[in-house]
């Protein structure tokens, strides 16, 4: 399989902080990939070198082999990388609708003066848009809400929004940042059933996700992370089988042994 | 009847031409603040509009309708460069420089003495009916509700509430602002020329603080979610000393401060807020 992502010793610092340190990621084409790792170990830091809001210190970004670390996010997202955040970022005011609109930005069809003129074109592109969002909030359950105000809406519904606004780009792939965060067992496996429609879809996904059950159950791959660095790779059973991983989440054994010759 | 609303236009004709002048601050200030820019630039730009229109109507004898929509392309060119500097600052920086720029405004206008007429000011000879400038504030009305119907309003209003999030979605934010920046530039230079016209008289002192307090006060007034409330609110900032002044005048300040505060109280987003209606129908449906 070829691989639509790859990072090449990838580094960020803060200040004295190594947050990603020589983090070396695969992605193949069409995949589901999962990144896990403790709280801290820099998976949120990760998303946003890949989207651009921050800048590798060292290191590059490879998507489908064209470089794109250093450029604007706005370039990143137009080469094919879409996202959502950790703490659901949709625009205040705005309703459902609108904010799937914003995410259709660049398949627009129509420049801004043609737009702002009101062209009949530019209309009719307007209206084509406008039923494309709707399809997408119908993807997420979200179609019978769209004239809304999303932020009266529940956290849940709000993080489905935003999984829509991130596909109006139409994406080669998507980033996302804890998307089950908050949701229950059945909300969580819709998401990662839509996850699942997205990819057989040909969309490729990356997620950084804690619940181990959801991993297990959806992602293809899994890198662990912890500490800025890659623990692992490769299929989700063979990561939690990784003593170095079992390590990083429940401590390790010799520190088992001495807490019982302690008692 | 005719008497009675010839007493009426007599009174508050000029608090109505004002009101218009300040409705083209206030939508000038809008424009940038609809794209997440607080920015006083609109006073210089007025100043450039106000000023070098004169001039091409006094030595080169440009026709007075004429003057209107070339002030309108000096403030816009002038936006512009603005925003080539502007934009690199952080929003709070970028306001102070923004009052820098009108400090240095006045400055200027003191000293430019054949553009300006130094300290002894400008005379502006030149008639323009009222009715031209309802009609102009019409087609800057029409350009602001297309701009807001169209992909630039809706890029702007994701800009003005994330810009981060708003590049993650393919929206360049520079872009987008320096468009506020050049809508901005050309309103503020269309209300600096209707203001000389009003005036028919410009000193150094004409565009300066004032006006910068002016459109501030009318666009928190009217709200700045909407273009709308920027011409409603310049209309009843220019209208409330009036009235104060015929229904109590031993308070009119007072009045004025107390009704600012009421507003400000009791409507924080101002007298037209789309947000609000739209929490109302949300909580009908």
């Amino acid at each position: 399989m070829s691989l639509l992502l790859e990072t090449d010793d990838l580094g960020k610092s803060f200040g004295g902080l190594t947050a990603v340190a020589d983090l070396n990621l695969a992605v193949p084409h069409g995949c589901v990939a999962g990144l896990m790792g403790p709280n801290g170990a820099g998976k949120t830091t990760v998303i946003n070198l890949l989207s651009g809001l921050l800048r590798a210190d060292r290191g590059r970004v490879l998507l489908d082999g064209v470089p794109m670390q250093g450029l604007p996010p706005h370039h990143i997202a137009a080469a094919g990388i879409a996202r959502t955040y950790q703490n659901v970022r949709l625009f205040s005011g705005m309703t459902v609708l609108e904010q799937v609109m914003a995410g259709c930005f660049l398949r627009r069809g129509t420049s801004l003066m043609a737009s702002f003129l009101g062209l009949p074109a530019a209309r009719a592109a307007h209206r084509a848009v406008q039923s494309h969002a709707l399809d997408l909030l119908d993807r997420v359950g979200m179609a019978d809400r769209a004239e809304e105000l999303a932020e009266t809406l529940s956290y849940g519904e709000q993080r489905r929004i935003e999984i829509a606004r991130a596909l109006g780009s139409n994406p080669k792939l998507l980033l996302l940042d804890e998307p089950t965060a908050g949701m229950n067992a059945q909300e969580s496996d819709g998401i990662g059933r839509l996850v699942h429609a997205l990819r057989d879809g040909g969309m490729t996904v990356l997620m950084v996700e804690h619940n181990v059950r959801l991993v297990m159950d959806f992602c293809d791959r899994v890198t662990v992370m912890n500490f800025g660095r890659a623990l692992a790779n490769g299929t989700p059973a063979e990561c939690m089988a990784h003593p170095d991983v079992q390590a990083a989440y429940f401590g390790r054994a010799d520190d088992a042994e001495r807490i019982r010759s302690l008692r | 009847m005719k008497m009675w609303l010839e007493d009426i236009w007599a009174a508050y004709g000029s608090t109505l031409g004002f009101g218009m002048v300040n409705a083209f601050f206030a939508l000038s200030t809008y424009a940038v603040l609809s794209a997440g820019i607080l920015s006083f630039a609109t006073v210089t730009y007025a100043a450039a509009g106000g000023f070098l229109g004169t001039q091409l109507a006094l030595h080169l004898g440009l026709p007075v309708f004429l003057v209107l929509p070339a002030a309108a392309l000096i403030g816009a060119a002038l936006a512009f460069v603005v925003a080539l500097v502007f934009l690199r600052l952080e929003s709070h920086w970028m306001a102070l420089a923004s009052l820098a720029l009108v400090l240095i405004t006045r400055v200027v206008a003191l000293n430019a003495t054949p553009l300006t007429g130094g300290v002894y000011g400008l005379s502006v000879p030149l008639f323009f009916p009222f009715a031209g400038l309802v009609v102009l504030l019409g087609v800057v009305a029409v350009v602001f509700w297309r701009l807001n119907q169209s992909w630039y309003g809706i890029a702007a209003r994701a800009v003005r509430e994330d810009p981060a999030v708003a590049s993650t979605l393919g929206i360049p934010p520079r872009r987008i602002q320096t468009i506020a920046f050049v809508v901005s530039g050309a309103t503020g230079g269309i209300g600096g020329m209707a203001l000389a016209l009003s005036l028919q008289f410009l000193s150094p002192d004409t565009y300066f603080i004032n006006i910068a307090f002016t459109m501030i006060a009318a666009v928190v007034l009217g709200g700045s979610y909407h273009w709308a409330g920027a011409i409603l609110g310049a209309f009843v900032f220019t209208a409330l000393p009036v009235v104060a002044q015929a229904v109590l005048p031993e308070f009119e300040k007072v009045l004025n401060g107390v009704a600012l505060l009421l507003i400000m109280i009791f409507l924080p987003r101002g007298l037209i807020d789309p947000r609000f209606w739209r929490l109302r129908k949300s909580a009908k449906s």
